[in-house]
């Protein structure tokens, strides 16, 4: 039995996590009556990139969403549980799910740039933020971190419709870190984009990790080896495994997810 | 065997639709050529009107003749060409351009006919000009009996060059017997209008009789200007006398129709978009929003009539607003926000949820959400929405009708308060009216109408196709 604040020992959480950014603690989501996240109880390692694996349909993207309060924003998604952040839960009655999200940035699957131009995409959370230094500057910074400041900084009016697919995602990446999240939640970032552009943006993210958290979840298992520090391994709305990316790949413990990695199912 | 009956059945449906669309151009096409040729009468009417004549119509049953209709200038101008000729009110046209005129419509056709510059015109003077002021005399031979006798004869009437002279007793014109004052006139009037151009007279003279020949028919030229844009614009810009057709205008029905729009939009844009927004963006989905749904796609169906009522009870009597302008504007606000909230929340629906999950995860509030990305997007079919909306409102007459509006003013709207008409009660009243030429401008504007009504449109499907957003 897990009575509140189970201990991680009772968890499928092989080791244990020095300085966790967060602690999630029996964590449940419904979608009306169907429950979507089983009791997902695990911590999550600040400045590393910890990858989400597991079949279509297991509940990876919500479990994501649940990190930053997306879910609030889908009638009928319901959450229990708790969400540490820097030791604060974020489901608490006094917590404004905005402020969340300022702090906790998103890439999405699809490139999702808005109907403007480059600059102010990457303007946008900026402005919204009350910022108030160097506009440009700024900008320009978030561009070069997203690494496309070179490819589009003769054309920043230009509608960011008119890039490729691969710049697009990588001008949300940049919009993303322009406000300076402390982690950043990717879903599926490459799964709309092809090999070469998938490369750069997994180039991004070991530039990335030495400032900001990420947390990925990913389809492609080779992609969670070549990138993550660490992966769980999710199955039917559960967190089966959970362990340094190396062990979880050479010696899963769990036989579903040895049986998931040998392509036995997925 | 099953995929050719399908086929079949499309193509009937291919055939019904196309032929319905084929119907509706030609009903279109009919209306506006019927209309554009009832108002065609504009310039003649204009022209006439500009040579300083107002007309109408009289009518005189005569025994032998008969029922004979005869055009009458009703309003002759002072130092206007008309006026300049000698015409004055009371004459008789009875030709213009060489062509006999019965009524106003055969003038203006005659005036239409005829073209740019002077048109003759044949005229038969009123009574005093003709010959003086005739009396009623008692016959001191015969009790009972009057006869009717010339006083004075105008120098220069026709009647001094007929010779006729003061004392004389009218005994018969035209071979009709005379039995009173105005009709020994009508009957020369009768005469001319049957062909004559002399009419025998019979008078007695000191005790004998005598035969005359008149001739009453004056002819004088008239400049007439048929100025197409200037006719439209002095019917567009006069409130004009509203007696005659050829002097009237459709300024104050203009003027009420935008103060009521304008009320209407001013109400109409922020409620409506403010209640999309709400229930689009905001509204919690439960029954509540629900029932709220249901009501204002219901209120979007409801029969122009009903609301019509309702502003009469509530906004003119309840608030005791009265028939005026704000009323007015109020009772089609409730007609029309319902169906620009529907448009609206389409507008808003079409925005993909993509873009406010992705202004959302940048720590946009759902105020910042909608107020920098959602709205703005969505504005244009907003617009196209609401300015559609604009000319659905611009055409009903039956609420404002129910509401008490006048059917035509003789001033222009200048405050909320004030009493006010609209072009469609215009035209009601001008379509209903017996006389002459009011079918014409009721015809015009009716062609105002479906102009504006165009041109709104039109801007419609620019707004949509220049600023519509494609979402790849």
């Amino acid at each position: 039995m897990k009575g509140k604040g189970a201990s991680l020992a009772e968890t499928t959480q092989s080791f244990l996590v020095e300085n966790p950014i967060f602690e999630i603690r029996q964590l449940s989501v419904w979608y009306k009556a169907q429950q979507v996240l089983k009791d997902v109880t695990m911590d999550i390692p600040e400045k590393q990139v910890t990858a989400i694996i597991g079949p279509s349909g297991c509940g990876k993207s919500t479990f994501l969403r649940s990190l930053n309060r997306m879910n609030d924003l889908i009638p009928g998604m319901r959450a229990e549980g708790q969400v540490f952040f820097r030791g604060l839960n974020i489901y608490a009655r006094s917590v404004d799910p905005v402020e969340v999200r300022r702090r906790i940035g998103m890439v999405f699957q699809v490139p999702n740039p808005f109907p403007k131009s480059i600059f102010e995409n990457v303007a946008f959370g900026l402005r919204i933020n009350g910022f108030n230094g160097d506009l440009k500057a700024k900008v320009q910074w978030a561009l070069e971190r997203a690494a496309l400041w070179d490819e589009v900084k003769h054309c920043l009016h230009k509608s960011a419709f008119e890039l490729s697919g691969g710049q697009q995602q990588r001008l949300c990446i940049a919009r993303a870190l322009a406000v300076e999240p402390e982690v950043l939640l990717m879903d599926e970032p490459c799964s709309a984009l092809d090999p070469i552009a998938t490369a750069k943006i997994e180039d991004l993210i070991h530039e990335l990790k030495r400032e900001v958290t990420i947390v990925i979840v990913t389809h492609n298992m080779q992609q969670a080896a070549r990138i993550s520090d660490y992966t769980a391994f999710m199955f039917l709305g559960e967190v089966l495994e959970f362990a340094p990316t190396g062990l979880l790949f050479t010696k899963p413990k769990d036989p579903k997810t040895e049986a998931y990695l040998a392509g036995r199912f997925g | 065997m099953r995929r050719s009956w399908r086929k079949g059945l499309g193509n009937a449906f291919g055939v019904l639709a196309t032929s319905g669309l084929l119907l509706a151009l030609l009903a279109l096409g009919t209306m506006i050529a019927t209309t554009a040729l009832q108002a065609g009468k504009l310039t003649a009417m204009d022209a006439m009107a500009q040579a300083g004549l107002a007309l109408s119509l009289r009518s005189v049953d005569l025994p032998g003749l008969g029922f004979l209709s005869y055009v009458v200038a009703a309003q002759v101008d002072a130092n206007s060409a008309a006026a300049q000729v000698g015409l004055s009110q009371g004459d008789v046209i009875v030709a213009v351009g060489g062509r006999p005129v019965g009524r106003p419509n055969e003038v203006w056709g005659a005036v239409k006919a005829r073209g740019e510059g002077p048109a003759t015109i044949a005229w038969i003077p009123k009574p005093e000009k003709l010959w003086g002021r005739l009396q009623a005399v008692a016959r001191p031979e015969r009790a009972g009996e009057f006869c009717v006798t010339l006083t004075s004869i105008p120098a220069g009437s026709k009647a001094q060059e007929a010779g006729l002279q003061p004392g004389d007793v009218l005994i018969s014109v035209g071979d009709l017997p005379v039995t009173g004052t105005r009709q020994a006139w009508e009957a020369v009037v009768a005469a001319v209008r049957s062909g004559l151009e002399e009419v025998p007279l019979e008078i007695e003279r000191e005790g004998k009789r005598l035969k005359l020949s008149l001739h009453p028919v004056q002819r004088t030229e008239i400049p007439f200007q048929l100025d197409f844009f200037g006719a439209w614009w002095r019917f567009l810009t006069r409130i004009g006398d509203p007696r005659y057709p050829e002097r009237t205008g459709l300024l104050s029905a203009l003027v009420g129709s935008l103060l009521v729009v304008g009320v209407m939009a001013l109400f109409v844009f922020p409620l409506g978009v403010g209640a999309a927004v709400y229930l689009e963006e905001y509204a919690p989905k439960n029954w509540f929003t629900e029932a709220v749904q249901i009501l204002i796609a219901n209120l979007a169906g409801m029969p122009s009539a009903v609301v019509g009522i309702f502003g009469l009870e509530i906004f003119a009597r309840s608030w005791g607003l009265g028939r005026s302008v704000f009323a007015g504007g109020l009772t089609l606000a409730l007609l029309i926000l319902p169906q620009t909230i529907i448009a609206t929340r389409e507008a808003l629906r079409a925005v993909p949820r993509w873009v406010r999950e992705a202004a959302a995860s940048l720590g946009a509030t759902p105020w910042q959400v909608v107020r920098f990305h959602v709205l703005p997007y969505a504005l244009p079919g907003i617009f196209t929405g609401f300015i559609l909306a604009l000319a659905r409102a611009l055409g009903e007459a039956a609420p404002l009708l129910l509401l008490g509006a006048f059917l035509y003013v003789t001033f222009v709207p200048k405050s909320l308060m004030d009493s006010f008409t609209i072009v469609p009660l215009q035209i009601f009243d001008w379509a209903t009216k017996p006389q002459d030429g009011f079918s014409c401008v009721a015809a015009a504007a009716i062609i105002v109408l479906i102009i504006t009504h165009l041109a709104l449109n039109s801007l419609a499907i620019f707004l949509r196709n220049r600023y519509q957003r494609r979402w790849t």
